[in-house]
């Protein structure tokens, strides 16, 4: 029999600092089996013994070495740091645990620690989203209008028939097909020409490095839009509200500011570096873009007064340029605000209209001018839209 | 809740020691942080649920452990940034170039994703296998992502053009697949239920479903003259109309295939539970490790209860939304005041849409996850029977030393492979 050295002997409760120990289960790393072994904690670590072959020593981890790992409540699990095995020390019994987590500072006793850290992550992370939002308000839109003059002109007209493809078919909710383009069957081409030589002038004063394409389309609410590439759909309803031919070319002009100042490209630049920041950057974590679409909605509020005025202006000098009466656009734009019904579409794309009047009735005007189109002309472009041949019951146009 | 808490009659072998309401709360209190940093936080999130749902996963006495960390999710998803940006901006240019042929840019595209997805989705299951450990020995997963991604897709397009009778062949050769390339430790890993027993299951569940719609197909091509159709269509509106008023048939016809399409969406909302616990219970029972068989006795209204019990739940978050955005608009309004075309009430308007959306969107995302995901996982668990379980006391750790920390970089969200 061999007399070990050890200051201090096993179960017995009246020796001073009693070493702290307790049962515990470990598993080695190298197999699955479970061993039931008694774990000491020992001055400068713990100390995995054996049970059955009783007093074996199976292994030492000093208490640096340790990690807490996951596992349910009331659980201590063990690892060993840099150990390359998946040794594992499981301590249920709660004095021993906190003997344990007296010892070994490396355990982050009561997730101390770990909390802080998650704060941190939280914390970092919010901020890294008040910026990404700062950067879709304010650098997003700077970005798009330095890239702008870098996009060709032929890209443009390619985007323009991407978008037109889409736009298209998103206005003409009617299904009317080919009849939702006014102008092209007998009885409209007279309209037709009107709006050619309209048109026509307005080019020719204009100057612009690409081929307008305008087009008169069924729909009811007094609007026009500009897409990419040169393409310019009016409305029915805005020819409908219209009273005279400086008015109708006013918000031509308009809109050919637009095409001029490349809006619509801007804005398919603009809506793809949002989707790229927040899309791409932050993942899908709702399942849908309501990020994308906050921010665009955000972004229109506050860019759109500025864009509006400057197609304003264009259309003002284009006008005078033209011949024209620069303040007809005043004029129709008054009209439409009043009509409730139809004001509110405009309003909500528009807003602060009654400034806009208000600046366009402020261009100076430069003597008389003369409309733009003749009486026979004009009565002509009001009837481009020939009315459609009855349909059945259930199709009707609205108006 | 409380008498769901109960621990339902445990088979002994399996059981789940995690409590609802802290799953509830682990669940809220992330929903809550991804809101506020627009989703960045989700590798945390995702990362605490699993050490929650795998730490409280009880086999034969011992818990299993989740060694993942949020950093390799991190770091993962900055890989897969790195390749679907420069992708996705060939698709962009792609659309803008090949405008006249891109049905078929489309489809070529569609194709690439859901091998991407497939792709990813095996290497992710290596990833959280490879960081699961039981018993001081990890999980592990061979086998070459991109075969399994093109099996995949070629199986999901034979589900589709068969309408689905296909599927239970596909899901058992992708499970066996995936099964018979898994191992822990030395112990080999397979997959023993057959897709003729899932078709089998399933069949009256696509009868009642796929049936109807298919009757209804019958009914129009039937009873429908289409070529007289056709020729009325193309003189007009007018004709159409005067055609459909001829032809007592064609009503007939339409009515009945309507009532048809109805009869086959009440059956799949009604059958859908008993689907989700056919192949649940047919999944659990196949799975195989060397001499390991794990019986599923997941009971059918067992998946009926925790169904119902989500329909409860959403109801009830719908409830609260509507007080809540009710009171929101009041308020709104109330500030506001009479200046209602103000930019400042658009923004406002614009900030509480978007705020309920995204609190509907996690909220019943949330609930979905407890009351439906982490239920059928207790269930599964706790209603499955190990057959020589003895196996599982002696598995050697195999292979290369298998440091979970290691693997980080290059197996996170797994897009190693490439």
């Amino acid at each position: 029999m061999t007399i070990t050295l050890d200051t201090s002997p096993p179960l017995t409760p009246d020796s001073a600092p009693a070493t702290p120990c307790g049962p515990a289960i470990y598993f080695d790393g190298t197999c699955s089996a479970r061993h039931d072994v008694k774990v000491e904690a020992v001055a400068d670590g713990l100390r995995i013994v054996a049970k059955r072959p009783a007093g074996q020593l199976l292994d030492e981890w000093a208490y640096a070495e340790l990690r807490r790992m996951s596992a349910p409540d009331g659980v201590l699990r063990l690892s060993r740091c840099g150990e390359t095995l998946l040794a594992r020390l499981e301590i249920r019994d709660p004095d021993l645990i906190g003997a344990v987590e007296d010892r070994a500072v490396t355990l982050d006793r009561g997730g101390v620690g770990e909390r802080r850290l998650r704060r941190k992550i939280v914390a970092l992370s919010f901020a890294a989203s008040v910026s990404l939002f700062i950067t879709a308000i304010y650098g997003v839109p700077e970005l798009a209008t330095r890239l702008l003059p870098l996009v060709p002109v032929s890209v443009e007209r390619k985007l323009g028939e991407a978008v037109d493809k889409n736009v298209h078919s998103a206005l003409d909710t009617q299904h009317l097909g080919s009849a939702f383009t006014c102008g092209y069957s007998a009885g409209e081409l007279e309209g037709r020409a009107a709006l050619d030589r309209l048109v026509g002038k307005l080019e020719a004063a204009a100057a612009l490095p690409l081929q307008l394409r305008v087009d008169v389309v069924r729909r009811p609410e007094p609007n026009a839009v500009a897409l990419p590439g040169g393409r310019i759909y009016v409305n029915q309803g805005l020819i409908d509200q219209a009273q005279a031919p400086d008015e109708l070319a006013g918000v031509i002009a308009h809109e050919m500011g637009h095409v001029a100042a490349r809006d619509g490209t801007r804005v398919v630049l603009q809506t793809a570096g949002l989707s790229f920041l927040f899309g791409m950057m932050l993942g899908d974590f709702v399942g849908g873009g309501a990020v994308v679409i906050a921010a665009r909605t955000v972004l229109k509020s506050s860019y759109s007064r500025h864009v509006e005025g400057a197609a304003d202006g264009y259309s003002g000098a284009l006008m005078q340029k033209a011949g024209g009466d620069p303040h007809a656009l005043g004029a129709i734009l008054a009209r439409i605000v009043a009509d409730k019904d139809h004001g509110l579409a405009i309003l909500r794309d528009h807003p602060e209209t009654k400034d806009r009047i208000a600046a366009i009735n402020a261009i100076a005007g430069t003597g008389p001018t003369a409309p733009l189109l003749d009486v026979a002309e004009w009565s002509a472009l009001k009837q481009i839209c020939a009315p459609l041949p009855p349909r059945d019951a259930t199709g009707g146009r609205t108006k | 809740m409380t008498a769901f808490d109960t621990p339902i009659a445990s088979a002994g072998a399996v059981q789940f020691l995690g409590k609802e309401t802290a799953y509830w709360r682990l669940r809220i209190k992330g929903a809550s942080l991804l809101m506020f940093t627009l989703g960045l936080y989700r590798f945390w999130f995702a990362t605490d649920v699993r050490r929650f749902l795998w730490s409280n996963t009880e086999i034969k006495g011992d818990t299993l452990e989740y060694t993942g960390l949020a950093t390799e999710l991190l770091v993962g998803f900055l890989f897969a940034v790195a390749i679907l940006v420069p992708l996705y901006t060939v698709f962009a240019i792609g659309a803008l170039e090949f405008s006249p042929r891109a049905p078929l840019s489309v489809a070529a595209g569609v194709v690439l994703i859901a091998l991407l997805a497939e792709f990813a989705l095996y290497r992710a299951r290596r990833y959280r296998l490879t960081r699961t450990v039981f018993r001081g020995v990890q999980f592990e997963q061979h086998g070459a992502a991109w075969r399994y991604a093109l099996y995949a897709v070629l199986w999901w397009c034979a589900a589709i053009v068969t309408l689905g009778l296909v599927y239970p062949w596909a899901q058992a050769s992708l499970q066996r697949f995936k099964m018979s390339h898994t191992c822990y430790g030395d112990l080999e890993g397979s997959f023993a239920s057959k897709g003729g027993t899932l078709f089998l299951y399933g069949l009256p569940i696509w009868l009642a479903v796929v049936g109807p719609i298919l009757f209804a197909f019958f009914l129009l091509g039937t009873l429908i003259d289409w070529n007289t159709l056709d020729v009325a269509m193309a003189r007009g509106d007018q004709a159409t109309l005067a055609f459909i008023e001829a032809s007592p048939g064609f009503r007939a016809a339409v009515g009945a295939a309507f009532l048809c399409v109805a009869i086959a969406a009440t059956a799949a909302v009604l059958l859908y539970p008993l689907f989700q616990a056919v192949s649940l219970r047919w999944w659990i029972s196949g799975l195989r490790f060397g001499d390991l068989a794990v019986t599923s006795r997941l009971k059918t209204g067992q998946v009926y209860r925790v169904y119902l019990r989500f329909i409860l739940y959403i109801l009830l978050l719908m409830l609260l939304t509507a007080v809540a955005g009710g009171i929101c608009l009041f308020a709104v309004s109330e500030l506001v005041g009479p200046r209602h075309d103000s930019r400042l009430a658009e923004l406002l308007a614009t900030i509480i849409t978007v705020g309920l959306y995204v609190v509907i969107a996690l909220g019943a995302s949330t609930v979905h996850q407890v009351v439906v995901t982490f239920a059928l996982w207790r269930l599964g668990l706790q209603t499955a029977e190990l057959s020589g379980a003895d196996a599982l006391n002696s598995v050697r750790a195999a292979g290369l030393p298998s440091s979970a920390l290691g693997e980080g970089l290059v197996d996170a969200l797994g897009v190693g492979g490439i």
